[in-house]
């Protein structure tokens, strides 16, 4: 168990390094940088800004120089916010994104599942179609279609929430129902199908044939099998969810991340640009780790064993 | 104790699917008595495993049950509501089914999975349970037991799990047992030593055992008595030294004349039986074996025969006092 631990946050780290060499060079193959607008700077002006932050440097020695920086984990200034830097910036954005996006894990695995239970167990009666009628409606429509409806309802029309920001507790309630809408949909659909699927399975009989009550036989024999694929999007899912959507936070207003790394890519700041995605990479990277290891409980049949080369 | 265990009265059942309705049942009538081991043999799609599912209400998705009784310990297990029903299966009845690859649970350990049998049944601790299933693993010849029970199904063989599915089927000390090609999928070695082992069980549990396969030998071998089902109807039935010394029906003759005879040195072929079984959306009107009976009148096309005889029984118009005689086809005694 340690060996394999071990093993796959070695293997973690040479993702990461890939990730960040990819990411450095084809940022700096794109034309322009963060100090070229539409205002030219006078030339004087943006070779002193260049020099400040390493730029007139050939890109292999910038390469190397932020490697340098990222090992002691220092995601470097932004270019763009003199007197910022991305680990504060991502230290400022992540408590809003974070709470929004657990919240919103907690509606899809709370929600999604007990919606996929009823479906399946209604098969083609109206609870399923209602839920399946829903969940189609979910995943069809964009999340920012439903932030904006939700909006103008809930808080413009009826009043019940503010329009924007989380001071208030009920100013939670429209972002994330935007943030998991999707989810809950297809979280409810993957967990009807794959329950109806493990329904047909033999040893479904015969949990009925020993006599069981139809809860335990649902819960304790068609439950755990039928999660397994619920799981295994859930790990990708929450990574999603918790590194926030530049959408929800541009609509509700809030000062998450999400918004930073979209911003941060018009703004061309070369630093903000890396220190997200190495951000965003490293909290997949790690739940699809814990989807892994829950595998292992949720099925004896998977081992954990080290590869060998 | 009463003359019978199970008494099964005119069973139908049908399977609603969008081609229409299959009729995989078609009015069969038997009695399982105690103590005794009844086969009831079959190809594929005859009914046999369809009458014992329906007796349990097991059915897959759009099997319905459309008439019948089936009577066990004064009760009409049709009729039962679902809860009194549960309350007898893996209890007063056990099952066993044909595959143990996927009849048993792969995330639930076999040890949980015979306990829980026990819990749900009996008033008992988790670790009176446990002694239990012990025993009952120690019954069925699984060697270690007591380190065995925290195993998962795919640490065993075939063979070891369908002696899992056995200790889980007389976890509760069942009255019936009720086993579904418990061999089917297993290797002749195999093979031999489950059915010995059923049959040794049998014995010293007193239990009835209902008996399905397909297979002709494992009926000589461990039957008292058997059901020939074909068509979704009895076809033949008698006690097991009577059916393969005096066949009364062309279908049991064919089927016997398909069992390879390993003492026979004349080098005699197999004799399949020509043609199919008759598609169940669709049963003929007259006999279903008809159609590939190589003694079928046109009688046999229009009219269902009912069953001749009384202690060995045989669907055929053969056996009416005005038919004419055939030679190779045994008379069932009037």
């Amino acid at each position: 168990m340690l060996g394999y631990l071990a093993q796959r946050l070695g293997m973690m780290a040479v993702t990461l390094f890939a990730i960040v060499t990819l990411t450095f060079f084809l940022m700096h193959a794109v034309p322009g940088g963060p100090f070229v607008s539409e205002r030219m700077l006078a030339p004087e002006i943006a070779a002193a800004l260049n020099a400040k932050y390493g730029l007139d440097l050939p890109v292999w020695q910038q390469y190397l120089n932020y490697l340098g920086r990222i090992a002691s984990f220092d995601l470097g200034p932004s270019f763009k916010y003199p007197g910022v830097s991305i680990n504060s910036m991502i230290a400022a954005g992540l408590p809003t994104t974070l709470r929004t996006g657990l919240l919103a894990v907690i509606c899809v695995v709370a929600l999604g599942v007990p919606l996929g239970i009823v479906a399946a167990l209604n098969r083609n009666r109206w609870p399923d179609t209602f839920v399946m009628f829903v969940a189609t409606l979910g995943v069809a429509i964009p999340s920012y279609v439903i932030a904006t409806v939700t909006l103008y309802l809930f808080a413009l029309r009826l009043g019940w929430v503010p329009t924007f920001g989380l001071d208030d507790w009920r100013g939670y309630f429209l972002p994330v129902f935007a943030l998991s809408g999707f989810w809950i949909s297809f979280v409810a659909r993957l967990t009807r199908s794959s329950l109806l699927e493990t329904l047909q399975q033999d040893y479904m009989t015969t949990a009925r044939a020993k006599g069981l009550r139809p809860g335990q036989v649902l819960f304790k024999h068609g439950l755990r099998n039928s999660l397994l694929p619920v799981v295994t999007v859930l790990g990708p899912v929450v990574a999603n969810l918790v590194t926030g959507s530049f959408v929800i936070e541009q609509i509700f207003a809030l000062p998450g991340i999400g918004r930073q790394f979209v911003l941060s890519i018009t703004n061309r700041d070369y630093t903000a640009i890396m220190g997200i995605t190495i951000f965003y990479a490293a909290i997949l990277m790690v739940m699809i780790l814990i989807v892994d290891l829950l595998y292992v409980w949720l099925d004896p049949r998977i081992k954990l064993t080290k590869a060998t080369a | 104790m009463s003359e019978t265990v199970l008494s099964v009265r005119d069973l139908s059942t049908s399977f609603f699917t969008p081609r229409g309705e299959v009729q995989a049942v078609r009015g069969v009538s038997f009695d399982v008595r105690p103590g005794e081991i009844l086969g009831l043999v079959g190809e594929s799609g005859s009914g046999k495993s369809i009458t014992c599912m329906s007796v349990l209400r097991l059915l897959k998705a759009g099997g319905r049950i459309k008439s019948g009784t089936a009577t066990f310990e004064g009760q009409d297990l049709l009729s039962l509501d679902e809860d009194a029903l549960s309350d007898l299966r893996g209890n007063r009845i056990g099952v066993i089914f044909q595959d143990p690859m996927t009849a048993l649970n792969p995330t639930i350990t076999v040890g949980e999975q015979v306990i829980e049998t026990i819990l749900r049944h009996r008033r008992a601790s988790r670790a009176e349970a446990r002694a239990r299933a012990i025993e009952l693993f120690e019954l069925v010849r699984i060697p270690s037991a007591a380190t065995r029970l925290k195993s998962y199904p795919h640490e065993f063989s075939g063979g070891m799990r369908q002696r899992v599915m056995i200790a889980i089927a007389l976890a509760c000390d069942p009255q019936l047992l009720i086993a579904d090609e418990p061999t089917t999928a297993l290797d002749v070695t195999i093979q031999r030593q489950i059915l010995a082992l059923l049959k040794d069980l049998q014995q010293r549990l007193a239990m009835s055992v209902i008996l399905i396969t397909h297979d002709l030998g494992v009926i000589a071998e461990t039957a008292d008595r058997v059901l020939v089902l074909y068509g979704g109807l009895i076809m033949e039935t008698a006690p097991v030294r009577d059916l393969f010394a005096r066949p009364a029906h062309p279908y049991t003759l064919g089927l016997l004349g398909a069992v390879p005879d390993l003492r026979d040195d004349t080098h005699r072929r197999l004799t399949p039986i020509p043609g199919s079984p008759p598609d169940m959306a669709a049963p003929p009107p007259g006999c279903p074996f008809a159609p590939r009976c190589p003694h079928a009148m046109r009688q046999c096309l229009d009219a269902l025969p009912p069953l001749f005889g009384t202690a060995h029984q045989s669907r055929c118009w053969l056996h009416h006092p005005e038919a004419p005689k055939v030679a190779g086809l045994n008379e069932v005694a009037a």
